[in-house]
Formats: structure tokens, C-alpha cells, sequence
């Protein structure tokens, strides 16, 4: 049973073992697993809650309207961006490009697609690997590889992760043999991209995904709606924190979750020790302190840093746990960029048009040959790992697209055949590149000096400028990719490769590492400076890899839990 | 008084309710003034020849109009969508009586200005919003919209609109 309360509705403790920022990938993580173990948690989401009976594929409330994200002029970000040579700084209710992801009980990860990796042993060690690029702050992990591994495997069975294991050169090891269900159900398709990818000497793997196959208890497999990626899920199949882990922590009876509650900033009465959080409602504009003994910052990582430069006191003028003057800095999105082909019915090779139409089917398709490059003439370096997928089958966004004809507007009859031609003659089938995002002394969040949220808060200034081994890495794998698509006989084949941040795959901001000097974090992700706290999203993260960040931010949240669980243990 | 005491102020006395009224049926007197020209355009986009169904038959004026009415949408872009149909009316002022071959020479000019492009390309969503979202939005009548492109919404359908959340 789902509980929603505000404090002065209990009562009873308004003072928790554990308060956590944000119900998130991280937060629900550790949520799940301090009260598992038996403690009070508090978890503050400035979200509303949505159910998974509320959830519908309404593509106008979801994908085209602020349904799940706050409102540009009620909160927003200001973007930094270099123009003609001079730094500009333009409000994202102006330019309308929003950097929320989802602010509603479980965040983003009700609205992911859920395609997971895990990082590669080598992501640990970038440093060593390949020395130092110029312009970029490369530095080694604290922690390896086998720190994490036991955790990427628990988040299997906790999110629930379905796949196929097989073995490549660049996959990282695992401690189970197989993932602990079957992927899910394949389009035709499949064959035709295998086949092209054996042709090329590429080595094609099933992507794992967080969406169940089948049933488990209390959450249903996937029935293929056709629309995963940006909405909720109505069978419970969707590994979102809300599904997989903060409803489980309900059933402990030891979680007290707070939606419509934004968190102002942390307060701290002595140096080194947070000792309560300001949150206000959402809805009534009121006020209050929660009081714990360990707060776990959760917010997604250009939210969590901000918070905690809003947080700054006399004891911490330049911001909460900001002695090494990290704060915000090394902002991490995610190198490269997409690319897509044509799979027209009169040149299909391989199987039959009504099947590749056919809907709702994934293709769950990854390739990682180029994981790491290391070849006589393109040289040795870090590259990246790509996803195949349809393109995303929203109908207005699909509708909408290049109708136009020598620079004019299509429309009237002429229209009308276009679009349906798009809908019926062919079907799209895309590729998506991941590589590291270099960090880079210019892609930081700051406060804006002028710009403040509804609640009086200043915003993040966002500074997002990428290094430009990014692009140079992007486009020698999206080269790569357009041959694949090629060998299935695609037409119109593209790719585009930006130096853009990506909003979604936010990372960085609060590195950890062992020295207090250059890290804001230690290894187990406490500040260095304020020994009850700690940070459990992706703020954590020096380097980025080559993946989608999600799996690793499941797998470290629980880690790190693992961490506050012994130290609120020997208190 | 800056807007948001304003509306803090009259919702302390109970009034917001009324000044929301008041605004709304402001709006809907600026929008019966171009209700007729904008209805013409979207019927220009989607005429009864062409295979996607008719503005006409999806009721997409009225879904145009509730959707730049609400609240929640961008108050400039409501702003626009007006004063961009009166400046198309000050151009052709017989538009409304053009043939169709006329219309689209009159559209096509108006597509050479930048503003112009703008607002045509504003029409031209907001007719497909009403033409591709569920029909709980009061558009593509019975799916229409949907079946022409034999592309249907996903379930589970949407009980409720965005709009009354």
C-alpha cells in the first residue's frame, strides 16, 4: 500500500535514521535498503506521485506537454553557451530546452527505455590506460571494477534485468552465468540485422534491458505497447525505482515517502554534520525541517550539486562539502549522436514486410566491437558502444517530420500522401552511439548569480561544452554504423554527430576519489567534508564510459547503502 | 502588483477562480475574431480530397482552441497564434472567399515572410496534435486521424486530459 504523507499529518518522528533527496534510480536504491535492514527512512521527491494505473500512452500529456516535468517559468536552468567568442547565458524558459527528466515519484527511471550496460573494467582505469588527453581532467576510479560487480548482479534481480549473455572481448565479466530472465520478445527484424552484422565480421549482442519478460511477483511482464521509452509503464515490467524498490521499502513499513516536498537547501550547525533538511510543500507553500542523522543526496547529478552550492553557510561559504572547490565541476553528458536508415517494403531482404511492421516488438540490439580501438591505422583509443533500435513510434512526432519540399511547407493533398507513404511504405530503424564524454574544465553547474526557482531558490547555470575528441570518436563509430545499416539494404541512411549535451544522461559534479584536495566525495561516496552525508546518484562519477549511466547508478546507490548500513551500525 | 502577488492576493479573497474566467472569456472574444480564418487555413492543410481526413471532419479548430486557451500553455505562443491570423486577414482580406488555387498563392506569399512561415508552421502542429492525439481531446473523430495512417495509440488509452489534471 503506498503511503503519501506530509510531517505534520504524523505522528510521531519527524527525525529518520536516513533522509534521502529524491526518489530516483539512487534514491529508491538506497530507500530499499536501509529499510530492509530495519531503519527509519524519509526520501523527499519534489515530484507528485503517479501510480501505474494512472499511467496511459497519451503522447500530447507525455511527450508534448509538461505533464511530468515542472514548468520552464516555475523552475528552470540557465544555459552558458560561447557565441561569437563571449560567454551568453540564456534561461531555459526561453529557449525551451528543459533539463528536467521526470520529476515524479521513481524520476526518470519511470520514462527510460531501460537499455543497460554495465561499465568495463578498463572505464575504472581510464588514466592508466591512456594517459592524460589534453584538455580534459581524466582520472582514475578510487574504486575497481570487482568493487562494483556484485552490485551491477544484485541490481538483476532487484530491477529486474533481462537478457542474453554471450561472450565478446569487450563485455565485462560476470559472477552469474545469465542474466535471470530471457530477453524480451524479438522483431523479425533481428534476422535481418544479425545477418548483415555476421557479413561485416561485427559481432551482434542482445541488449539488456531493464523491462521483465515475465511475470514476477507484483509486476507483470512487458506487453509490448509499442511505447516504452518516455512513458510510465502500465504492467510494472519497467525496472523504475517507483516499481522495483520504493514499493518494496513501503512494505517494511520503516519508509516515509514525501512527495510534493522540494528541498530547499541543507542545513549544517556544526562544521562537519548536516543536521536537517528544509523542504517545502509543493502545493501549500509551507515550510518545515526534517531531521536526520545521515542525509543521502539523490537528485540527479546537476540537481544534487546544486543543492548542495545552495546549502553554502558560514561554515561552508563556497557550498555544503566544497572544500576542494569540485563542486558542480567535471559535468559529464554522454559523446555522440544517431544515425538511421530506411527499410523500405520494395527493397526488404531477409523477411517479410508485415512482420518488420509489425508492432511492439524490440530489437535490443548492441554492438561493442569498437568499445576500445586499437588498429594499425585508425589508431588506439577509447571508443564507444552503440544501441539499434526502431525509431521511436510516438504518431505526431513521426507525423511531423520532414514535410518539406524545396525548403516549402508540404501541405493539402500533397501532404496528406507524404505522410501516409511514411506510415505504410517503410519503417525506420536507428542507431544510437554512446562514448565518453570528456571532462572538461568548461562543462560544469554553478548557481546563476541572478536567476532564482518559484521557491526563491537560485538555479544551476549549466556551462556544457564538450571536447572535441568526442565528435572525432562519434564519427569514426557512426561510420561504422551506416555500413550496417547499408548491408540490410536501408535507404536515406544519416547520422549526425554533436558536440551537444544530451539532458538525459547527466552525470558528475561531486567526483569521488581519495584525496580531499582534488575529490568532493570518498570511495563510499561520503563528503569528505561532512561525514553525514552522502551522495548515491551520478554525481559520483570522474569518467563516464561508453553506456548509458542508468545501471551504474542502480549498482553504486546499493553499494553505497551497503556503506551507510555498517556505519549506522557501529553508532 | 507583479503577477504572481496578484494572483496569490485575489486567491486569498476567493476571486481567482473569476479573474481565470475573466481572462478566459477575453481570450475566447479575441479568438471568435480569427476563429473563421484560422478554420480556413486548417482546412487548406487537410481539404476533403486528401487522404489524411478533412480539419473539417476532425474538429480541429475547436481542439485548436482548446488547447492555446488553457492555462498551462505558452502564453506567447497563444499570443501569436492570434495576431499572426490577423495579420494574414490584413494581407488577403477576401481570404475567407479565395478559390482553393487562390488561397495557396495567398499562403505561399505569406510563407515568404519569416513571422509568417512561423505562424503557418504553428497552425500546422497544432492541426496535427488534433489530428494524431487520442480522441479524448475532442479530435480525430472516431480515430480517424489514426486510420489513415494505420498507426493507432498505444494502451492503455488516456481516462483523462492532461488538460483536467
Amino acid at each position: 500500500m503506498l503511503m503519501e504523507v506530509f510531517p505534520d499529518q504524523r505522528q510521531g518522528i519527524l527525525m529518520y535514521d536516513v533522509v534521502i533527496v529524491g526518489s530516483g534510480a539512487s534514491g529508491g536504491a538506497v530507500a530499499y535498503t536501509l529499510c530492509k535492514a530495519g531503519y527509519k527512512v524519509a526520501v523527499l521527491e519534489k515530484g507528485r506521485l503517479l501510480k501505474r494505473e494512472d499511467f496511459s500512452k497519451d503522447e500530447l500529456a507525455y511527450c508534448r506537454r509538461d505533464l511530468v516535468t515542472p514548468s520552464l517559468f516555475d523552475e528552470y536552468h540557465t544555459i552558458e553557451e560561447k557565441v561569437d567568442g563571449v560567454w551568453q547565458t540564456t534561461p531555459t524558459h526561453e529557449s525551451g530546452w528543459s533539463f528536467w527528466n521526470g520529476n515524479i515519484v521513481g524520476g526518470s527511471s519511470n520514462f527510460m527505455s531501460g537499455m543497460l550496460h554495465r561499465l568495463h573494467p578498463d572505464d575504472f582505469r581510464l588514466k592508466s590506460k591512456y594517459g592524460d588527453i589534453k584538455g580534459a581532467n581524466i582520472v582514475d576510479w578510487p574504486i575497481s571494477y570487482n568493487d562494483l560487480e556484485p552490485y551491477y548482479t544484485l541490481a538483476e534481480t532487484l530491477v529486474g534485468i533481462s537478457g542474453h549473455y554471450e561472450k565478446h572481448p569487450y563485455e565485462p565479466p560476470r559472477s552469474t552465468a545469465n542474466f535471470p530472465q530471457p530477453p524480451t520478445k524479438e522483431n523479425a527484424v533481428v534476422k535481418l540485422f544479425d545477418k548483415s552484422c555476421k557479413a561485416l565480421d561485427i559481432h551482434s549482442l542482445v541488449t539488456p534491458r531493464a523491462v521483465l519478460s515475465q511475470n514476477i511477483p507484483g509486476r507483470d511482464a512487458c506487453y509490448y505497447s509499442n511505447l516504452c521509452g518516455s512513458y510510465g509503464c502500465s504492467s510494472g515490467a519497467k525496472g523504475s525505482s517507483r516499481e522495483a524498490l520504493l514499493k518494496p521499502a513501503l512494505a517494511t513499513g520503516n519508509l516515509t515517502l514525501m512527495s510534493n516536498s522540494y528541498v530547499k537547501y541543507l542545513h549544517t550547525d556544526k562544521k562537519d554534520k548536516v543536521d536537517h533538511a528544509v523542504v517545502v510543500h509543493t502545493i501549500t507553500g509551507k515550510e518545515t525541517k526534517i531531521e536526520g542523522k545521515i542525509f543521502v543526496v539523490a537528485a540527479q547529478a546537476h540537481e544534487s550539486s546544486r543543492l548542495l552550492l545552495n546549502s553554502a553557510n558560514k561554515h561552508h561559504p563556497d557550498g555544503l562539502a566544497n572544500s576542494s572547490r569540485q563542486l558542480g565541476k567535471n559535468l559529464l553528458f554522454s559523446g555522440g549522436g544517431s544515425g538511421q536508415g530506411e527499410l523500405h517494403q520494395d527493397s526488404l531482404k531477409e523477411i517479410k514486410f508485415e512482420d518488420l511492421m509489425t508492432t511492439g516488438l524490440f530489437v535490443n540490439r548492441s554492438v561493442l566491437d569498437w568499445y576500445f580501438v586499437d588498429h594499425w591505422w585508425d589508431g588506439t583509443f577509447k571508443g564507444g558502444s552503440v544501441e539499434f533500435m526502431f525509431e521511436h513510434q510516438n504518431i505526431i512526432t513521426r507525423a511531423r517530420q520532414d514535410n518539406y519540399k524545396e525548403g516549402k511547407m508540404l501541405w493539402g493533398t500533397a501532404l496528406g500522401e507524404h505522410v501516409i507513404k511514411r506510415f505504410t511504405n517503410y519503417k525506420n530503424i536507428r542507431f544510437e552511439i554512446f562514448n565518453d564524454w570528456l571532462p572538461n574544465d568548461d562543462c560544469f553547474v554553478a548557481l546563476d548569480p541572478t536567476h532564482k526557482d518559484k521557491y526563491g531558490m537560485p538555479v544551476g547555470k549549466l556551462r556544457l561544452e564538450g571536447h572535441p575528441q568526442d565528435v572525432k570518436v562519434g564519427k569514426y563509430i557512426a561510420q561504422k554504423c551506416e555500413k550496417i545499416l547499408e548491408e540490410m539494404g536501408a535507404k536515406n541512411i544519416y547520422s549526425s554527430i554533436s558536440s551537444g549535451a544530451a539532458q538525459n544522461l547527466v552525470a558528475g559534479g561531486c567526483r569521488f576519489g581519495n584525496d580531499p584536495k582534488t575529490s568532493v566525495l570518498n570511495k563510499y561516496c561520503q563528503a569528505h567534508d561532512v561525514s553525514n552525508l552522502f551522495v548515491a546518484d551520478a554525481s559520483f562519477m570522474p569518467t563516464g564510459g561508453s553506456v548509458a549511466y542508468t545501471w551504474t547508478i542502480y549498482a553504486n546507490a546499493f553499494r553505497v547503502a551497503d556503506h551507510i548500513v555498517k556505519t549506522l551500525a557501529l553508532r | 502588483m507583479k503577477r504572481r502577488t496578484f494572483l496569490v492576493f485575489t486567491s486569498a479573497l476567493g476571486l481567482s477562480s473569476y479573474v481565470q474566467a475573466k481572462e478566459n472569456s477575453h481570450f475566447e472574444k479575441q479568438f471568435k475574431t480569427v476563429e473563421d480564418i484560422i478554420s480556413a487555413v486548417q482546412e487548406h492543410f487537410f481539404p476533403e480530397e486528401s487522404k489524411i481526413p478533412s480539419a473539417e471532419s476532425m474538429n480541429l479548430t475547436r481542439f485548436l482552441f482548446h488547447t492555446v486557451s488553457h492555462k498551462s500553455y505558452d502564453r506567447d505562443i497563444r499570443a501569436f497564434v492570434i495576431e499572426g491570423a490577423k495579420e494574414l486577414q490584413k494581407r488577403e482580406k477576401t481570404f475567407l472567399f479565395l478559390s482553393s488555387q487562390e488561397k495557396e498563392i495567398s499562403l505561399r506569399a505569406y510563407e515568404e515572410t519569416g513571422y509568417g512561415s512561423n505562424w503557418l508552421s504553428r497552425i500546422m502542429i497544432l492541426s496535427m496534435e488534433g489530428l494524431f492525439s487520442d480522441p479524448i481531446y475532442g479530435a480525430n473523430i472516431k480515430e480517424g486521424g489514426w486510420k489513415a495512417l494505420n498507426a493507432y495509440g498505444g494502451f492503455p488509452r488516456p481516462k483523462t486530459r492532461y488538460i483536467d489534471v
